[in-house]
């Protein structure tokens, strides 16, 4: 267990890791702004491509554009804040790979926390742009916002980042026995960045246990959207409330990742370079 | 320095292009990779239009059957299209070898076309094992020996247009240090602008007005509306003179570009 001390310590070490990530980026200006401008053209032209869609057909399932903008909204936020907090776990599989990963383990600090802590050109720039759009879209879906809505959309996207985090985890945990995760991780990463823009259910069977119950990013976006448009979809007749689960299975999710990750890390011998 | 003109031989290219089909075969798992990645595309993009058509009125001239017939063939181009041939210049300007290109009795940009091309002949191939995949998933027109000839001459110079394009962007190496965010931005812009996911007649009229005066469309839309039908023979001529266009107007900015570059590394020397 973490004691205080260790703790306090790890905060002291965390905000000084926040502190050179946007040191670097405010150094490399020019750069900032074309990746900037990247995330902008990335998540524009998504929804772009929605708007579009849903411009010549009314409506998918039952889910018109303006739906669709608050789906596309829910995911963009969850996967905002992986990215910004934690996006160092992706690169650990290419990182033990490389024969770097030695290097974590001989300072005197958690070797996950070093990775998610290892300073690089981080800037919350997608998480801005994110929650912006989100206030635009939950405007612009018509979505009721109360004091329940209020208070459950940031424990939903709180799950949808540990859901994001705790597969990627496992993924990178992988690396410890084979060398080439790069190609399932960039799979998985394809399943969620496009398989999450529509509604789960037009989906075959097999797709939406899938997603549901082995990578269940259909708990980032899909079931918490169903639930707050109240949209009766109903998939495998679970009930409409089943999408407020996200942070449970979110916090179960990590859990069991983290369990696998000091598996790995407890027969991990070097890559003998 | 004193150049000589030499005899033009074509060997050497033809060597580049064997060089590159080799070096590209050796990544197996990025090839599985990919091919996995257009099945699952495939089966996405057929998903969504079977969920679109089956509660809405059907759109003018573009039955289910041919929609999809489109994304199939939109996402196998985009194995040929969307790869960035000419990424070795970019490398190369970028570590400073250039500088002895220029040394070697041959010509610099012919070399990378040489490359590029090997790597795309690979790519091409790929074609095969994920069209067999795709029609695992969907059913694909086959249109008139017409029509298929009309696509292919199209789609060769959706990929010239593509190509000058990539090669207008690495020349930017030669001025700037870092330029792989514009690279990804044009890529997305290509595939959303150029009707690569969603055929650009569902466009609302502001957007197709922007999509008209970019040559994005001379790469994915052009040929591929040829193949479903949409353009019919009577406007073979107009639409592959809109792409021949292009393709002399980006010649002319990629030769300016690249003999003002070329300039920039015999000055500074290396």
């Amino acid at each position: 267990m973490v004691s205080g001390a260790r703790f306090r310590r790890m905060a002291g070490l965390y905000r000084e890791y926040w502190r050179i990530n946007v040191l670097t980026s405010l150094e490399y200006r020019a750069n900032f702004l074309l990746w900037a401008a990247f995330t902008l053209v990335y998540h524009g032209s998504a929804v772009a491509a929605l708007y579009i869609m849903l411009g010549e057909f009314p409506s998918m399932n039952g889910w018109t554009f303006r739906d669709m903008a608050f789906l596309y909204g829910l995911w963009m936020v969850a996967h905002a804040l992986h990215n910004t907090f934690f996006s160092n776990v992706d690169g650990i599989a290419e990182r033990i790979h490389e024969g770097d990963f030695d290097r974590v383990l001989i300072r005197p600090v958690d070797a996950l926390f070093q990775i998610i802590a290892t300073p690089g050109q981080i800037f919350p720039d997608e998480l801005i742009l994110a929650l912006l759009y989100f206030a635009f879209a939950t405007a612009y879906s018509g979505v009721r916002v109360d004091a329940a809505f209020v208070l459950l959309v940031p424990l939903v996207v709180a799950g949808g980042a540990l859901i994001d985090l705790g597969i990627n985890l496992a993924i990178a945990t992988l690396g410890f026995w084979f060398i080439k995760v790069d190609a399932l991780r960039w799979l998985v990463l394809q399943l969620e960045q496009e398989f999450t823009r529509y509604p789960v259910a037009i989906y075959s069977r097999g797709v939406r246990l899938l997603l549901t119950f082995v990578v269940p990013f259909a708990f980032m976006n899909y079931y918490p959207a169903a639930y707050f448009l109240h949209k009766g979809d109903n998939l495998f007749s679970l009930p409409p409330a089943v999408g407020l689960l996200a942070p449970l299975i979110g916090i179960v999710f990590v859990l069991l990742a983290y369990a696998f990750w000091r598996v790995g890390l407890s027969r991990y011998q070097g890559v003998g370079h | 320095m004193i150049v000589r003109r030499r005899r033009f031989r074509l060997e050497p290219y033809v060597e580049f292009a064997k060089r590159a089909i080799a070096r590209e075969a050796t990544y197996r798992f990025d090839v599985f990779t990919e091919l996995t990645s257009v099945a699952i595309r495939i089966y996405l993009l057929r998903t969504v239009w079977v969920a679109l058509y089956a509660h809405n009125a059907e759109p003018r001239g573009l039955p289910l059957h041919a929609i999809v017939t489109y994304s199939a063939v939109a996402l196998l181009m985009g194995l040929i299209l969307d790869r960035d041939q000419t990424r070795a210049l970019y490398d190369r300007l970028h570590d400073g070898s250039i500088a002895t290109d220029f040394m070697k009795p041959i010509s610099v940009p012919l070399s990378f076309f040489a490359d590029g091309t090997g790597e795309v002949l690979f790519h091409a191939l790929l074609v095969v094992p994920a069209l067999c995949l795709a029609l695992l998933f969907v059913h694909i027109d086959v249109p008139s020996l017409v029509v298929l000839a009309a696509f292919a001459l199209s789609f060769f110079l959706g990929y010239s247009v593509g190509f000058l394009l990539n090669f207008i962007l690495n020349c930017t190496a030669f001025w700037t240090f870092e330029n792989s965010a514009v690279q990804l931005i044009v890529t997305w812009l290509t595939d959303l602008l150029g009707g690569q996911l969603v055929p650009l007649v569902f466009f609302p009229a502001a957007l197709a007005g922007v999509v008209d005066v970019l040559p994005f469309a001379a790469m994915f839309s052009t040929p591929l509306l040829i193949y479903v039908g949409i353009i019919g023979p009577g406007r073979y001529l107009e639409v592959m003179g809109f792409q021949l266009v292009w393709i002399v107007v980006l010649g002319a900015i990629a030769t300016l570009m690249w003999r003002a570059g070329a300039k920039r590394v015999v000055v500074q020397g290396g």
